[in-house]
């Protein structure tokens, strides 16, 4: 199971029209890992991301955890793949707690009813994320940063083992984008893959395992994050130079992994 | 606590109007040889303002969640009007000396049917133009040119029934609403849609609570949107159709009642859909009360009152929606 491909994509092409978003990806991803998902605006990042949750129309392979995704149901690939947005269009007077349970719809039986398992899992996802003291709050009247932490937890409650985060750390001030890194890192050592995309090189090189660079709709490098993030593809697709040594960077104090 | 109180106000109210339907009215229950009658009538027509307000109210509650857009209701759409033309086509088609008169059908069973197409038929219309990013305001434009339309067509058949004047009495006070002649057969013929209608969107409701967060993370949270969607505005249908079958045109229910109880109730639709079918059932009660009552040489309709109430509350909820007061 643990060497088992999580994610395995040959030729992932998507189309809009006569313009190629995505063009013949083939990628071989496995769990216990973060893996960032780079390139430039455009590139691709989010279409691969959408499409391997199957919310666009693609050509070519994608199995999921062994299984060919188009074999899948809804319900079933929600329970294998998670998925995180860049920008929920959630903006309801939700409780925290029940936005937090959307991510057990996939685990219901036909009359909805929560059990057991669904509580612990609930329980489980605010804990990770810190959001427990949130669980009465309007999801409304969250901050960003705050909202962008219960949408993760909504995604981890659905106990999938790959989780997909579209640039989670955008707006996000250094200590939730740290505190967010971190528990990525925590959640792919308890076995999950972990593919996020990221804007920032710097915090790419930082939180990930393994880096993928696309460009253009193409993926053009792909391979242990440091080998990933070096000069030459980073010049190449980005076209500028990586500054070895810089004047300032930041962590989180020693034992503290979430934000204040 | 706090919700069981909610709705035991809310069936307090119900009860209240319920209550005061069946004492006010012309005619004096003092009558012994009037009472059963006078009783009777007025039951019907409490019969048919319950059904259509809670069949509206939890209409609006459902097409709002669909639609992730609270000002929404089945009159804004177009559905109300799409369904009033689908009763007057039926009405026209069983007018004597129409092919379809000389067939052994009722009028109470041709009418919720013509409304059912009629409704169906105008979500229909409105789900194919109005995709996922629609905004408010084409949401908003696209019912009101439908209704137009609909209204357009419903003047139409009325100028088409002049010809008998009993039939186009009937069209007219179809169209502007109300409750005054409706029979049992046609509450009973209407009773189980709306029963049906309320419990098959209660049963859906944590579907429609995903659709708050958009087609793309219900999705990916393992909601079938499509079939949701399909599902959710094929009852919505039923219940606005086997509403204008009782109550003709009445506008605006399903919009203030859902708006009035998410700030008691919360934006869940497991709590909000009971609450609505309560308070939309006592809200429309108390508005034929007003109709019957009120001082004018004959009974008002009860589409205006409606309408007069909800005007109004929609233009202020329009104004905050500009604000940025966000779904609930």
């Amino acid at each position: 199971m643990a060497d088992r491909a999580c994610i395995e994509a040959r030729g992932l092409t998507v189309q809009r029209g006569q313009h190629v978003l995505l063009d013949q990806v083939s990628l071989a991803l496995s769990g216990s890992q973060v893996v960032a998902l780079l390139g430039p605006n455009g590139a691709g990042k989010s279409t691969l991301l959408k499409s391997m949750a199957g919310l666009l129309p693609f050509s070519g392979e994608l199995r999921l955890d062994g299984r060919e995704a188009s074999q899948l149901g809804r319900a079933e690939r929600a329970r294998l793949v998670a998925y995180v947005p860049q920008h929920s269009a959630l903006d309801a007077a939700l409780p925290v707690r029940d936005v937090v349970a959307h991510g057990r719809f996939a685990h219901r039986d036909v009359w909805g009813r929560p059990d057991r398992r669904d509580d612990s899992a609930i329980e489980r996802a605010m804990e990770l994320t810190d959001t427990r003291r949130l669980a009465e709050r309007s999801f409304n009247r969250l901050s960003y940063g705050e909202r962008r932490l219960v949408l993760l937890a909504r995604a981890l409650a659905t106990e999938a083992r790959v989780l997909l985060l579209d640039e989670p750390t955008a707006a996000l001030d250094v200590t939730h984008a740290l505190a967010l890194l971190h528990l990525l890192r925590d959640l792919a050592s308890r076995g999950a893959l972990v593919l996020v995309a990221l804007h920032q090189l710097n915090e790419a090189a930082q939180a990930s395992d393994r880096a993928l660079l696309l460009s253009g709709g193409r993926l053009v490098a792909a391979g242990p994050a440091a080998e990933v993030i070096s000069a030459e593809p980073v010049r190449r697709v980005y076209g500028v130079e990586i500054v070895p040594a810089a004047h300032f960077g930041f962590r989180m104090p020693a034992g503290k992994g979430t934000a204040p | 606590m706090k919700i069981v109180l909610t709705y035991a106000v809310l069936l307090a109210l119900l009860v209240g109007a319920v209550a005061l339907a069946l004492l006010v009215g012309h005619g004096s229950l003092a009558d012994p040889t009037l009472r059963s009658t006078l009783l009777g009538l007025r039951a019907t027509r409490v019969g048919a303002a319950l059904l259509a307000g809670a069949a509206l109210a939890t209409g609006g509650a459902v097409v709002q969640g669909v639609f992730r857009d609270p000002l929404v209701s089945p009159s804004i759409l177009g559905t109300t009007a799409g369904a009033s033309l689908g009763g007057q086509l039926a009405m026209l088609a069983l007018v004597a000396g129409s092919p379809l008169a000389n067939l052994a059908v009722s009028a109470e069973m041709v009418l919720p049917l013509g409304c059912l197409l009629g409704a169906g038929l105008s979500l229909a219309i409105v789900l194919t133009f109005c995709r996922e990013r629609t905004g408010t305001l084409t949401l908003i434009l696209t019912g009101f040119i439908l209704s137009s339309l609909f209204l357009a067509l419903s003047s139409f058949i009325t100028s088409l029934a002049q010809d008998s004047w009993d039939m186009s009495r009937a069209v007219v006070s179809f169209t502007l609403g109300g409750v005054g002649g409706v029979s049992t057969r046609q509450l009973f013929a209407a009773l189980p849609l709306v029963g049906i209608g309320i419990v098959a969107c209660w049963l859906w409701s944590d579907t429609l609570d995903l659709l708050l967060s958009g087609e793309d993370e219900a999705s990916s949270l393992g909601v079938e949107v499509g079939r949701a969607r399909r599902w959710a505005v094929t009852w919505v249908a039923v219940l606005a159709a086997a509403a204008i079958a009782v109550g003709g045109n009445v506008g605006f229910v399903g919009l203030i009642v859902p708006h009035t109880l998410r700030p008691l109730v919360g934006v869940r639709h497991r709590r909000l859909i009971p609450a609505c079918a309560l308070l939309g059932g006592a809200f429309l009660v108390a508005c034929d009360v007003i109709a019957r009552v009120f001082p004018s040489r004959s009974e008002l309709p009860l589409g205006v009152i409606t309408g007069i109430i909800g005007a109004p509350v929609f233009l202020i909820l329009l104004a905050r929606s500009q604000r940025g007061v966000s779904h609930g």
